[in-house]
């Protein structure tokens, strides 16, 4: 135990639960003040919100003192769970917001999961191969790995998530030495296969590209939420509306406040400062985990705490930029700081793993 | 294992974080620092609406200052386009259809054709099933003025909207103060009614808002000037859904509008309601026509058209089915036949004829014209062929003998007026210019002008008309006939009364006036009354005095003896207007029945026209309506005399 808490990165620790404190207040802004409180306290989103940091620090402590090498030998059926839960879903799973993506049992949805299972299985993968990762046959059968759940999601539909495994997918090839060139070749095969896709995007999917370039278009359809958002933002100057003054968010004319859009509530409400102070604390967190990739006693670690910063970075980019108006409309959640429980506990299992990395960097060396 | 170098390839992933990071930094700093001012104030129009505050609008008193229109709160329920989401519309849309009970889809094609067609009646096509989709669709013109849907929603209904307001974005319950027509169809014609503004005449009505309500008939409609008031403009914050969450400040209060006093008098009113119902029960018709002036000034005091209708179904849209019913009911009741109807005025036309023979010196009073009961009229191209010559006969087959212009009133002898108007062998009548020229004068053929909208001319026919209308001459026996208010000539009922009101004052034609009094929200007066003269007629004091000799003993001792009042002298004349229609047994034409009056004969208080369609004769029909609307006004026993 004594091994666990000499390594163990305090830092990573109290800016993860100052990003999901700072969540948890503006979740509150955005429904309890803004008058969507439930039948009774426990029914609100802020409390539940709370219920979910509780289980995901949980779960992240006992990350932590399990060995993460263990997760070497479990490749295979955590692949072979992921692809299930994937399909099943597609049978069973509840639809929301169009989307197929909850699974029922405390509505889990399985995509959140499947991100932090399709790291492990890259970086096992990828560390088994090692060096062989630079021809290009390995390349694309690491691909083949990440294509099959990536189409499950991406038919689900949910391009956010589908978009995030392809990036992690890349950083973590790269990461383990994978030619730039490469991927360079596979890029362009990609262009030159757009027109193909753009076919084959659903019609909201084009449709929030369309409007992510033209906003204005349509002020009461499908741009509003962007629309609103920017203002909402943009209102916030330096020091913000103050919290539970924004009235953007108190009058309802963001929507999906708690989760896509918790951002927007903050921009408005703590402004410009309030939005470094998230960016500062994310800075942190990636930094830290990156640190970690850096002291990682083996490629397996080193290319999880990589895939795990991967994943902070990419949401965080999306979802900000998405509120700020640099990307179009990807139904991404701010890590740490949007409600829902599947994405809170997942991000901070996935810590767990990175502290678990962390706290045996050295082990090798006292053999 | 070896302590491992640190990978260059995680500094560059450093390296891209803090860029994008930057850039997210940069853009966030962009709409927050450098564009925030527009953005402040996007977000403040937003959330802030300047609306109006309706005004109340005036209410309608009678002349004994007894209240015949009120304003009472009712629910509204209305949409804000701009305020409705896309994507949960269908669902706020189809909500809204079952707690409304409203079609979602317009209903218009279930509408009969023959409404379709002529929707313009007062506008109110954008009530008739309107779908609630279709309402909304028209509205996204102005997204942020809200879109009634429904008015006088029960409110319990509008409770649950209210209660529900999370799930039905964008719908707004507001109360509003909504008409309520206290005498119902007992005065529907005067009052008419408000409804929406009629699209095709949307351009006159631009300074107001597309759910405003405004008059659409009767005086709601000529004073709705008067009676709108004006409109306050607050400032007040709104959420989403374009709920008012509180006002932030009042720019201008409104002004409501001002009352109208009528001349109408409610008793008088349904009396001559109830007795002219009775007489038509009486003579078989389903139609007819009481009018009451005051002859001294032009104040109408009681305006009956029968049958009527409820303006209260009017109030807040009527049914496609009631507003069916109504237009195709053959006896029209929308339409306020007083004013509107024209009709031949048969013998009531006389005391124009015998005025204008008198001021003409055609006649004097001791003028005598002989009844022989029929005379002839010679054939124009054979004057001497006896067996082509045209009889015109008087109704009484008997002939009534030599008779002066009193008797012949009293009599309502035809003869007389054939000979006096269409002159008859060597006498020289008056002709048919001078005829119509003193028709004119009494202000038949020309509206009146009083304040009701839709007032019908009249027709006072000519020379030239004939020639340009049917390519014939005008011959004298057209003069004969218009000599007993037959033939082209057409009157309406207000005409005649307006007439005979002159006849009764001693030559003053008034405009007739609906309004006596417009009164502000405090009672002060803004528009006191005034008579309004139309003109003074250029006819001797005395010619007049011996023309209302002729009323007087018309009903003393002659056709309108069944109006004959102990009590009061009541001076009246019959009529009997022939129109084309099935004939009697006896091959006679149907006929109008009309009665004029005035009272007391000395110095005359009321005048009064009753008119039955096809209520056959008038002495018998119309008579005796007279007789208990004068009895019911002097407070005396309903006891007709025979002569």
């Amino acid at each position: 135990m004594k091994r666990v808490t000499q390594h163990f990165d305090l830092l990573l620790l109290g800016a993860t639960v100052l990003l999901v404190l700072y969540g948890i207040i503006m979740i509150y802004s955005a429904t309890y003040l803004s008058g969507e409180g439930g039948q009774s306290l426990w029914d609100t989103f802020f409390a539940r919100q709370i219920i979910y940091a509780l289980a995901g620090l949980g779960l992240m402590f006992l990350a932590t003192i399990i060995d993460y090498r263990y997760l070497e030998n479990l490749y295979r059926p955590l692949y072979i769970l992921t692809i299930l839960s994937l399909l099943l879903i597609r049978v069973i799973g509840r639809t929301s917001f169009g989307a197929q993506r909850w699974l029922g049992f405390g509505r889990f949805q399985p995509s959140e999961l499947a991100k932090l299972f399709i790291i492990i299985i890259l970086a096992k993968y990828l560390s088994d191969r090692g060096p062989s990762i630079k021809r290009f046959p390995q390349l694309l059968i690491s691909l083949i790995y990440v294509a099959i759940p990536m189409v499950l999601i991406y038919l689900q539909p949910d391009l956010g998530t589908a978009l995030i495994l392809g990036i992690i997918w890349v950083v973590m090839v790269l990461m383990a030495g994978a030619r730039l060139r490469h991927l360079a070749i596979l890029a362009l095969l990609g262009v030159l296969g757009t027109p193909l896709i753009w076919l084959s995007l659903e019609d909201y999917m084009r449709e929030r590209i369309i409007i992510f370039f033209n906003p204005q278009h349509d002020p009461l359809g499908r741009g509003y939420n962007i629309n609103q958002a920017r203002i909402a933002v943009g209102s916030g100057g330096w020091w913000g509306q103050g919290f539970g003054s924004g009235s953007q968010n108190q009058l309802h004319f963001l929507r999906v406040r708690p989760t896509d859009y918790i951002f927007s509530v903050l921009g408005e409400e703590l402004g410009f400062v309030g939005v470094l102070i998230l960016l500062l604390l994310l800075g942190i967190v990636l930094f830290r985990i990156l640190r970690a990739a850096d002291l990682a006693g083996d490629d397996f670690g080193k290319l999880i705490a990589c895939g795990v910063a991967t994943v902070i970075a990419f949401q965080a980019f999306v979802n900000i930029g998405m509120n700020i108006g640099l990307i179009p409309a990807a139904g991404t959640s701010l890590p740490f700081m949007s409600y829902g429980g599947s994405g809170l506990i997942t991000l901070l299992l996935a810590e767990g793993l990175v502290q678990s990395i962390l706290v045996r960097h050295r082990k090798l060396e006292f053999q | 294992m070896e302590k491992r170098k640190p990978d260059a390839k995680i500094t560059v992933f450093r390296v891209i974080i803090l860029l994008l990071f930057s850039l997210l930094a940069l853009q966030t700093w962009r709409l927050q620092i450098a564009q925030g001012e527009e953005s402040r104030e996007r977000a403040n129009r937003n959330r802030f609406r300047l609306v109006s505050i309706p005004p109340p609008r005036g209410v309608i008193y009678d002349r004994q200052g007894r209240l015949l229109v009120r304003n009472v709160p009712s629910f509204t329920i209305s949409v804000v386009p701009a305020d409705l989401p896309p994507d949960r519309e269908e669902e706020v849309i189809q909500r809204l259809a079952s707690l409304l009970e409203m079609p979602v889809e317009s209903r218009l094609d279930n509408v009969p054709s023959s409404l379709s067609q002529s929707p313009h009646l007062l506008g109110l096509e954008r009530w008739f099933g309107a779908g609630i989709r279709d309402l909304i669709e028209e509205g996204r013109k102005t997204p942020f003025v809200p879109v009634i849907l429904a008015h006088d929603v029960p409110r319990e209904v509008a409770f649950l909207i209210e209660e529900a307001h999370l799930d039905l974005p964008g719908v707004v319950v507001q109360i509003e103060a909504q008409r309520e027509y206290i005498g119902g169809s007992l005065l529907s014609h005067i009052i008419g009614y408000v409804g929406p503004i009629p699209e095709e005449e949307a351009e006159s009505y631009s300074d107001y808002e597309p759910n405003d309500l405004v008059g659409l008939t009767g005086v709601e409609l000529t004073f709705e000037e008067e009676l709108r008031g004006k409109k306050g403009r607050k400032h007040v914050e709104v959420d989403v859904a374009g709920r008012e969450v509180r006002t932030v400040g009042t720019a201008t209060d409104p002004q409501p509008g001002s009352n109208l006093i009528l001349t109408i008098d409610l008793d008088l009113q349904k009396e001559a309601t109830e007795a002219l119902q009775e007489g038509m029960t009486a003579a078989g018709s389903q139609s007819g026509v009481v009018v009451a002036m005051d002859p001294q000034t032009g104040e109408i005091l009681a305006l009956v058209s029968l049958p009527s209708y409820d303006n209260n179904l009017f109030i807040g849209g009527i049914s496609p089915e009631d507003y069916q019913a109504l237009k195709e009911d053959p006896h029209r009741p929308l339409v306020d036949h007083a004013l509107m109807g024209q009709y031949p005025p048969g013998s009531t036309f006389k005391i124009i004829g015998a005025a204008a023979g008198l001021e003409e010196e055609v006649i004097n009073r001791y003028t005598l014209i002989n009844d022989p009961g029929v005379i002839w009229l010679p054939n124009k191209y054979a004057p001497d062929d006896p067996t082509l010559a045209q009889p015109f006969r008087c109704w009484l087959e008997t002939g009534h003998g030599p008779l002066n212009v009193v008797q012949a009133i009293a009599y309502s002898c035809d003869v007389f007026f054939y000979k006096l108007s269409g002159g008859y062998q060597d006498f020289a009548g008056l002709g048919l210019p001078t005829l119509a020229y003193y028709a004119r004068l009494f202000g038949l053929g020309s509206p009146t002008g009083i304040h009701l909208p839709g007032e019908s001319e009249g027709l006072i026919p000519s020379e030239d008309w004939k020639r340009l209308t049917y390519g014939e001459a005008w011959v004298t026996g057209d003069t004969y006939n218009m000599a007993i208010g037959q033939g082209y000539i057409l009157t309406t009922p207000l005409q005649m009364l307006n007439a005979t009101a002159a006849v009764a004052n001693g030559g003053t034609l008034y405009r007739p006036q609906i309004v006596r009094e417009v009164r502000d929200a405090e009672g002060n007066i803004v528009r006191p009354f005034h008579k309004e003269v139309i003109r003074q007629l250029p006819l001797a004091p005395e010619n007049l005095a011996l023309v209302r000799e002729g009323m007087r003993a018309a009903v003393a001792r002659g056709t309108g003896w069944r109006a004959n009042l102990p009590g009061v002298a009541v001076a009246g004349k019959t009529g009997s207007a022939e129109y084309p229609g099935p004939r009697d047994r006896e091959g006679k034409l149907p006929t109008h029945a009309w009665f004029l009056a005035y009272a007391p004969a000395e110095n005359p208080e009321i005048a009064l026209v009753v008119f039955i369609e096809g209520g056959g004769e008038g002495s018998v029909t119309a008579a005796p309506v007279a007789a208990r609307i004068l009895a019911d006004y002097f407070d005396l026993p309903l006891v007709p005399s025979a002569p």
